[in-house]
């Protein structure tokens, strides 16, 4: 009944990234499986409760959401963006006073069967607003006032997911809403001056928290994000006047903290050019790799460890086929909102693959965040499939030459 | 390329974020490139560190065999130990931890709502933190937990094998923390008894398994036991051998003897295995990397039978007796039997001490093999040289002397005392009643040098290179030390065996083969061959040479034969060593016996002896017996010659047996 709607000359959907956005889920599947197999107990438990199962559903359940989603008109999806945005934020706020404490964090609402992970969803609402915020004449981005008020729509929820507290989710909000400005046509000086405000933010930021001595005003930070930054910037952890007994105690924090990404690193670079095999790697069975996160925001590091070189440039690759078929679906978008929700998927998705690769080899610090498809979890697993259905979206209803 | 030729040419921001996108992957696979394929030793490197710990396993030790090659003087046996597996107890640590924690966090919970109470507010933050368990409250819990678990296993155990064990609690938790990977002994050493009950009654045997070991023994005790040497525990890695383990399983090296002259043949190759640890260091799995290779026989020369006859004669005055005794073939230069007296059981460096064991050996000096490793004047056996030098020098046999009962120098001083009594001598009655007054007047006649010269020939004053690392050179004078500052009383105190010279029983062994082979100074031989363990291996053993020749003594055959007549005739009625006869065979002997002098010149002990060979027609085996006694409580003859004697009578029992052997099996 959908089928008149559609022009007959266009193919419906873009099977070259649909395909590649398989590839990685098969991936995904046997890589948590391989991740989380490795204790009797695990192996043990009854199949609907092993986590490479619960994986599948996931991926199954995205995927009927993301079907789901080419059935309406993303002009639709844009109308009600809106709604969906303020909604987004009310989650947010909400999960603050609700939520599920774990690791000192609220981030989840503990559904029983399902965490679920607001940050997640509220990266798209963002997506959808901001893409429809944007999409007014070109004329009104030109106005200081659109600029800011898009400015705020971006930083609303990058303080609520920064309260939460979640640095890595809340970071991948910068670069989305600074590329989707940037290609809605923002005037070139506005977009100078907020990059180098966040650059001198940013800097500042970081020189307070990984130099100011003990007494001065601190940025209040979680502990472990402190450590986290101070590990990737290799700043000592002991202060200068310590005394010996501290200095000592400060150096074994520093290597018990740096342990997460000295093991990540390890499991990447013992996997060679052709790895140690599917479920052959010893990093996650030995438990050096804590099985928490193993599946989970270290998935990469089971794959590079298993796989080797070779499988890590697999994976690259489909991420990559994923990110230019965005590229180009965003290229063939009917109208600039259209555009602009192509890029901001585009460019989320590759904020997450880059900072989680980069944490893995130690290119960046040590944020939480999943390599999307890829890692463990249900929030992110629907996430990622639900934007992959926007960009599908925005394809099916692209212009014709 | 196909994405941008579709890109809209006018739109150059999303060729922009497409460049971006471009070369973050680009880097991201640069970063790649370098930790897997640049850098992947180095983490390669770093999974080995963290994961595995190598292990040496100690080769399974040779045999010692007699010179028959079936009996087994060295051994080794099984024991059987219990340990425990620690990574099995890792899940109940854990339960027991967290119980531990939950009744701890009960009590604190309790004591702040006491406190709460008392108060009559809420606490504080930092009031709070007290009752929280601190992070080395909770590890000093962790430690407890898992002292119950195992010391409950243990008990259980005890159970089983219906003997008391017990856990200790400082050797269990260093155990936890330095040698994780491997099993913790809990009772070693079993006995069937307890092997079986073990093995009966587990049904569950949660954590806790046998082991066998390989552990040496000695079948017969103290038999031989300072030729077989000792072992030590050392569980280094030998020369050429890999020098890096996390862990060494106890292994053994030998100090003295031949456990330690032919440890390189016993010990065998120390194999290696490793075990894959987990992140806490409990044990994953285990690999042998190279299995050790056994080490091989070694056979001796020594004759069980004729050891066991040998230290049964030297006990002959008690288990406390100080002495030696050896007996050689004369013609190979096979040493039959060694035997020092008092003993010591070479178990004992293996299963430990009995109480008051080692501070027995310590007093009585047993560990040394009085055989080979000490000095000993040799006193009259020395008139042997002596005489042979002055048979060389020209001395005519039959030329008589009166001797007035003791020595005195032209030039006055104190007269040396004599005990053969006053009267004419010729050389062989010299011989046979030691007559010193003879010996030293024409030992004189011939000079030091001539003396020398002879006992240098015998090699005296040098080790015999028994490879058995408990040897003493013994003392001789030089030919220079003797050019000067040298007075006539010295050269007779060399003639009658005292004064500056000292000697080992095994060199008067090889001086009296040498008198009785016709001059040949053999190397005594105590390895007769080195075979593998297992012969089905087909491996050629390596077979020592016999009658390696040391030295030509170079003297005229009749001399020699001269003075074994006079030998023989000292074992006869009336001569020194008549107790040593024995019936059927023509013994050739010495008696000797010499004072010991402390540092003032007073006489504090004797060393007696008797050196010998048999049969006189034909020689055979020389035996040396030396006694160590009181001052005055026996000479040579009455001490030594009859153990000699009982050696005599084995050895020909033993030949007999080997005959009648020899026809049966015909």
């Amino acid at each position: 009944m959908f089928e008149a709607a559609l022009n007959e000359r266009q193919t419906r959907i873009d099977r070259l990234q649909v395909a590649a956005l398989c590839g990685l889920m098969l991936l995904g599947a046997a890589f948590v499986y391989s991740a989380t197999m490795v204790t009797e107990s695990a192996s043990a438990a009854p199949w609907y409760n092993q986590i490479w199962v619960r994986q599948i559903i996931w991926y199954a359940l995205g995927l009927s959401a993301a079907a789901g989603l080419c059935f309406l008109d993303y002009h639709t999806l844009a109308r009600w963006s809106v709604v969906i945005y303020w909604g987004a934020v009310l989650l947010l706020v909400l999960v603050l006073f609700l939520g599920t404490k774990r690791f000192g964090a609220r981030r989840w609402f503990d559904l029983g069967f399902f965490s679920l992970q607001p940050s997640e969803f509220a990266k798209l609402a963002f997506i959808l607003a901001q893409a429809h915020f944007l999409s007014r004449p070109i004329e009104e981005l030109r106005l200081a006032f659109t600029f800011w008020r898009a400015l705020g729509l971006m930083l609303l929820p990058f303080i609520l997911i920064l309260k939460e507290p979640d640095l890595g989710s809340a970071l991948v909000l910068l670069p989305t809403g600074l590329v989707m400005l940037y290609v809605a046509g923002t005037p070139k000086r506005y977009l100078l001056r907020l990059a180098g405000g966040v650059g001198i933010v940013g800097a500042l930021f970081l020189v307070n928290v990984l130099f100011a001595p003990p007494g001065w005003w601190q940025i209040k930070l979680e502990d472990y994000q402190r450590q986290r930054l101070m590990v990737y910037f290799g700043v000592d952890f002991a202060r200068g006047n310590d005394s010996v007994e501290k200095k000592a105690q400060a150096k074994h924090l520093q290597f018990e903290k740096s342990y997460q990404v000295r093991q990540a690193l390890i499991s990447v670079g013992s996997g060679g050019l052709t790895g140690k095999g599917w479920h052959q790697g010893n990093q996650t069975a030995l438990g050096f790799l804590p099985p928490g996160a193993a599946h989970n925001d270290f998935i990469f590091s089971v794959i590079a460890e298993e796989k080797g070189f070779v499988g890590s440039m697999v994976v690259l690759t489909l991420y990559g086929v994923v990110l230019f078929t965005g590229i180009r679906i965003a290229g063939q978008a009917r109208d600039r909102l259209g555009k602009l929700m192509a890029v901001g998927v585009v460019t989320l998705l590759f904020s997450h693959v880059f900072i989680n690769i980069g944490m893995n080899i130690r290119i960046v610090p040590v944020t939480g965040i999943p390599l999307p498809l890829l890692s463990y979890g249900g929030s992110s697993v629907l996430g990622s499939l639900i934007a992959m259905g926007i960009l599908q979206n925005v394809y099916m209803y692209r212009k014709v030459y | 390329m196909l994405i941008f030729d579709q890109l809209k040419k006018n739109d150059p921001p999303l060729r922009m974020v497409a460049l971006v996108i471009f070369c973050g992957l680009g880097l991201l696979i640069a970063g790649l490139w370098w930790v897997q394929i640049v850098s992947a030793r180095d983490y390669q490197a770093n999974v080995i560190t963290q994961s595995f710990r190598t292990v040496r396993i100690p080769a399974v030790r040779g045999k010692i065999l007699d010179r028959t090659g079936t009996n087994d003087l060295a051994e080794n046996r099984p024991t059987y130990n219990i340990s425990l597996y620690l990574e099995e107890l890792r899940k109940p640590f854990e339960v027991e931890y967290l119980a531990e924690t939950a009744r701890e966090r009960n009590q604190l919970k309790e004591q702040a709502d006491a406190a709460e109470k008392k108060l009559k507010r809420k606490l504080t933050k930092e009031e709070k933190k007290q009752f929280i368990l601190s992070s080395k409250e909770k590890a000093n819990l962790r430690q407890k937990a898992r002292y119950e678990v195992a010391s409950n296993v243990v008990v259980n155990v005890s159970q089983r094998l219906q003997q008391p064990i017990s856990l200790d609690a400082t050797n269990f938790e260093r155990h936890y923390l330095t040698r994780l990977a491997l099993p913790y002994p809990v009772a070693t050493n079993l006995n069937a008894l307890q092997i079986a009950r073990f093995e009966e009654q587990s049904t569950t045997r949660m954590g806790v398994d046998l082991e066998v070991q390989s552990t040496r023994i000695y079948p017969y005790q103290t038999l031989a036991s300072h030729v077989l040497g000792c072992l030590r525990r050392d569980d280094s890695s030998a020369e050429g051998e890999e020098a890096f383990f996390s862990y060494r399983l106890p292994d053994y090296r030998g100090v003295v003897g031949v456990e330690a002259g032919n440890d390189q043949d016993l010990r065998g190759k120390a194999g290696a295995k490793s075990v894959v640890v987990n992140n806490i260091g409990y044990r994953q799995a285990e690999n042998i990397w190279t299995p050790a290779e056994a080490g091989q026989n070694v056979v001796l020369t020594i004759d069980l039978r004729i050891q066991q006859k040998t230290e049964h004669a030297l006990a002959r005055y008690g288990a406390a007796t100080r002495g030696a005794a050896v007996v050689m073939d004369v013609q190979t230069g096979d040493i039959l039997a060694m035997a020092s007296s008092p003993t010591l059981n070479p178990n004992h460096f293996i299963e430990g001490f009995p109480s008051g064991e080692w501070k027995r050996i310590t007093d009585l000096r047993a560990q040394w093999n009085r055989a080979t490793q000490e000095n000993y004047a040799p006193g009259s056996i020395f008139k042997i040289v002596t005489g042979l030098a002055c048979l060389e020098a020209g001395l005519d046999p039959n030329e008589t002397i009166n001797s007035p009962g003791y020595f005195q120098f032209r030039t006055g001083g104190k007269p040396v005392k004599d005990l053969a009594a006053p009267g004419q001598y010729n050389f062989k009655k010299a011989l046979v009643h030691s007559s010193n007054t003879y010996f030293i007047e024409k030992g004189l006649k011939a000079g030091i040098i001539n003396i020398i010269q002879l006992g240098q020939k015998f090699h005296l004053g040098e080790r015999t290179g028994l490879q058995t690392r408990q040897e003493t050179s013994g003392i001789f004078p030089s030919l220079k030390r003797v050019s000067s500052n040298w007075r006539d009383g010295d050269t007779a105190n060399i003639c009658i065996g005292q004064g500056e010279m000292a000697v080992t029983p095994l060199q008067v062994a090889v001086m009296i083969s040498a008198i009785a082979n016709n001059g040949q100074v053999l190397k005594p031989r105590l390895v007769d061959r080195i075979e593998p363990l297992d012969p089905a291996l087909g491996v050629v053993p390596v077979v020592f040479p016999k009658g390696v020749v040391r030295n030509e003594l170079g003297v005229r055959p009749r001399n020699l034969e001269i003075l074994r007549e006079a030998m023989l005739a000292d074992v006869e009625a009336g001569g020194t060593g008549a107790k040593a006869a024995v019936p059927g065979l023509a013994i050739c002997g010495k008696t000797g016996t010499a004072q010991v002098m402390d540092s003032h010149g007073k006489t504090i002990a004797d060393t007696t002896w008797f050196a010998s060979f048999a049969p006189f027609e034909k020689p055979h085996y020389a035996v040396v017996v030396m006694i160590e006694i009181e001052v005055n409580a026996g000479t040579g003859g009455n001490i030594c010659a009859p153990i000699a004697g009982s050696i005599y009578k084995a050895l020909l029992e033993s030949e007999r047996g080997t005959q009648t052997e020899r026809a049966q099996a015909n």
